[in-house]
């Protein structure tokens, strides 16, 4: 079937169920690109199916990070120790494929036509790569930013929640902003800016957290965007696709893999080039 | 209501200055603080002993976290400064430009009279990836280095952006790399004693998009001492004290993207204006500056944030080599700056202060003498100028 291609992801939306699946194959199977994984691909889906509707609560299947996935997305996350079912599931296939499904609704998992050659080599050297990057027992000299830190200002980062201030919209928010000493009221920013500046590291001068994958990548490239709704911020390019780096250059933000350390994944926000 | 009290009743003077050669150094800490401290001592004219010394103020990163808590006390306890009451000042690669701000206020207060303000880094000890984790600590780490950013990351993001904003390319960093090689070559303390061409530097091999090498200065080994001393003890040490005129400090958000503008550094220009006003001087009064060039696009910025040049001309400035020894109103970095001259984070605020001193009392190699020097300004940036601290020196006070 024609997919719809979102956040890089393809997208397969039905009334019941969403079907997200990697653009990439190799020798005729879906494989994740350079910095996706299937917490990647769910919040891709969920934030396509806000679009339609509430999605009041999820379960995620045991290796998917829903904390992250809830962060980016606002969707809270079911208890399994809750009296009632969750509203909808997230399901996993083995070929970089995920669903979200209400609950104990019929999936039909469909074909879909757009596939993207991956280069052999460098799928698994990057494979290879995450990795050694996700044993518990690599401890890099990269930068710690620890779980505690990392959910602190999760909601802000994920996904882009900013606050009215006093003197207008700020991102990220910042703790003493307060209005008449309550706490400033949140908004979430548009996942939209244009390019202000951008800079692409060698390999050999990427922070560390990067050294297993940026010579296979050739560097890593960052852009200051503009922000659609004003606040500014700097991001990643997504490592799969080829960005447009020209001045007031329209890109999205993507929930995507940034590094790991300890066994953790800290995901972010990447940027993408939007073409027309 | 908290007010300021009168501090015009006692001046401060550097009366002794003195560093390590910056570079590969075969030193530690210790060994390298010793020597910088002991030629500091040295340079006092009159009879002078450390245990004068009141306070003593040391700025450094603790680069590598060898010896992160009580670095300070470590270092005095090597230079015969036992048992005076020291601390370690940390702001980034300001560090010790602060630590020279807090001696001198000290001083100020009246609670000291005689003040040490050093700095120090040993960087060249550790493996390139731990030397890029630290490299990068200095930054906002949950936002800034979450999105790959390392100083040269941000300093590149600055420079395209001054690009696109006025009417400059990679041209006119490249003219300030080879004049501080050039101020460098002459200078026997210089990490880099060496010229290099514009087809060279235009050259380099690529680190950060559009910055090369050539517009990145070194990690270097290295420690800086002055000694500081109010009026009434000055007199006693020297005949030729170089008096602190001026001082200024401030500090703006630390990630890039907060600020409205990044093609400026608010930092450097609040403590400037509050430095100069206190020196009674203007830009234009200034002889020579040593300003913090860790990339050559932070030179060009520093120029127009300083008032040396017109917002927006400082690409121009360094096109023209307005900033070369001797051939403008005031040169710029005639030690070699950060960039030839080398960059021991910690250290290099005060070893700004000691070419100060030189140059203001006809002491440097007579190739590189700024001529006439009679005023002089530091400044020191922390991170990509999060923290900044200036300083304005006369002969006369």
């Amino acid at each position: 079937m024609s997919a719809t291609v979102w956040m890089g992801y393809l997208i397969d939306h039905r009334d019941n169920f969403t079907v997200v699946q990697s653009p990439f194959v190799l020798d005729g199977v879906r494989v994740f690109g350079a910095d996706s994984d299937a917490t990647t691909l769910a919040v891709a889906g969920l934030l396509h199916r806000l679009q339609h509707g509430e999605v009041e609560s999820i379960s995620v299947p045991e290796g998917m990070d829903g904390l992250s996935l809830s962060m980016a997305t606002g969707v809270p996350l079911h208890s399994s120790e809750a009296d009632t079912s969750p509203a909808w599931d997230v399901l996993m296939s083995d070929e970089a494929t995920v669903v979200l499904a209400r609950h104990e609704s019929d999936v039909e998992l469909t074909s879909m036509d757009v596939e993207v050659q991956a280069d052999p080599d460098f799928h698994h050297a990057m494979q290879q790569a995450w990795n050694q990057e996700l044993a518990a027992t690599h401890v890099s000299q990269g930068a710690y930013v620890s779980r505690a830190q990392y959910e602190e200002a999760g909601s802000s980062r994920l996904s882009l929640t900013g606050q009215v201030a006093d003197k207008g919209l700020v991102w990220p928010p910042r703790f003493n902003h307060m209005v008449d000493g309550s706490p400033a009221d949140k908004r979430d920013l548009q996942r939209t800016g244009t390019v202000q500046t951008w800079t692409t590291l060698s390999a050999a001068g990427a922070p560390s957290e990067f050294s297993l994958r940026a010579p296979l990548l050739g560097g890593i490239s960052t852009v200051l965007l503009q922000l659609d709704d004003g606040p500014k911020g700097v991001f990643l390019t997504v490592d799969d696709e080829d960005a447009l780096f020209e001045m007031e250059a329209p890109m999205e933000l993507v929930f995507r893999r940034l590094y790991a350390q300890e066994g953790f994944i800290r995901y972010g926000l990447k940027a993408r080039t939007v073409y027309d | 209501m908290l007010r300021h009290l009168p501090t015009g009743m006692v001046d401060v003077a550097v009366v002794g200055a003195g560093q390590t050669k910056y570079g590969n150094h075969a030193l530690g800490l210790k060994g390298m603080w010793a020597e910088a401290a002991s030629k500091a001592f040295a340079s006092i004219d009159g009879d002078f002993s450390p245990s004068t010394i009141d306070e003593a103020f040391i700025g450094s990163i603790a680069f590598g976290g060898s010896q992160l808590g009580n670095t300070a006390a470590l270092l005095t306890e090597h230079s015969g400064m036992e048992g005076i009451a020291v601390r370690r000042v940390e702001n980034a690669c300001a560090s010790s430009g602060f630590a020279l701000r807090d001696a001198w206020m000290a001083i100020k207060s009246g609670q000291a009279d005689v003040v040490v303000a050093g700095g120090i880094e040993k960087m060249n000890d550790l493996t390139p990836e731990r030397k890029r984790y630290w490299l990068g600590v200095s930054g906002d780490t949950e936002w800034e280095r979450l999105a790959g950013l390392t100083f040269p990351g941000t300093y590149a993001l600055m420079a395209r952006r001054y690009f696109h904003e006025f009417d400059s390319n990679h041209d006119d960093l490249v003219n300030v790399s080879v004049k501080n090689h050039l101020h460098g070559s002459m200078n026997p303390l210089a990490h880099i004693q060496k010229e290099v061409s514009f087809e060279k530097a235009a050259g380099g091999f690529m680190v950060a998009d559009p910055l090369t090498l050539y517009d990145c200065c070194p990690t270097s080994d290295g420690a800086s001492c002055v000694v500081l001393a109010a009026d009434h003890v000055a007199n006693q040490l020297t005949d030729t004290p170089v008096w602190i005129r001026g001082s200024g400090a401030a500090s703006d958000h630390l990630a890039l993207h907060d600020r409205p503008s990044i093609t400026q550094l608010k930092a450097t220009q609040i403590a400037s204006s509050k430095a100069y006003s206190m020196a009674g001087l203007e830009a234009k009064n200034i002889d020579m500056a040593e300003v913090h060039d860790c990339f050559t696009i932070a030179e060009v910025l520093a120029t127009e944030d300083l008032g040396f040049a017109a917002r927006g001309e400082g690409g121009k400035f360094a096109r023209q080599q307005k900033g070369q020894l001797n051939h403008g109103n005031t040169t710029i970095n005639p030690s070699g700056g950060l960039k030839s001259k080398g960059h021991p984070l910690g250290a290099t605020g005060t070893g700004q202060v000691v070419e100060v001193f030189k140059q203001l009392r006809g002491e440097v190699e007579s190739a590189r003498q700024v001529r006439d020097a009679e005023t002089a300004l530091t400044h020191n940036v922390g991170g990509s100028g999060a923290t900044c601290a200036v300083h304005v020196f006369g002969r006369d006070r």
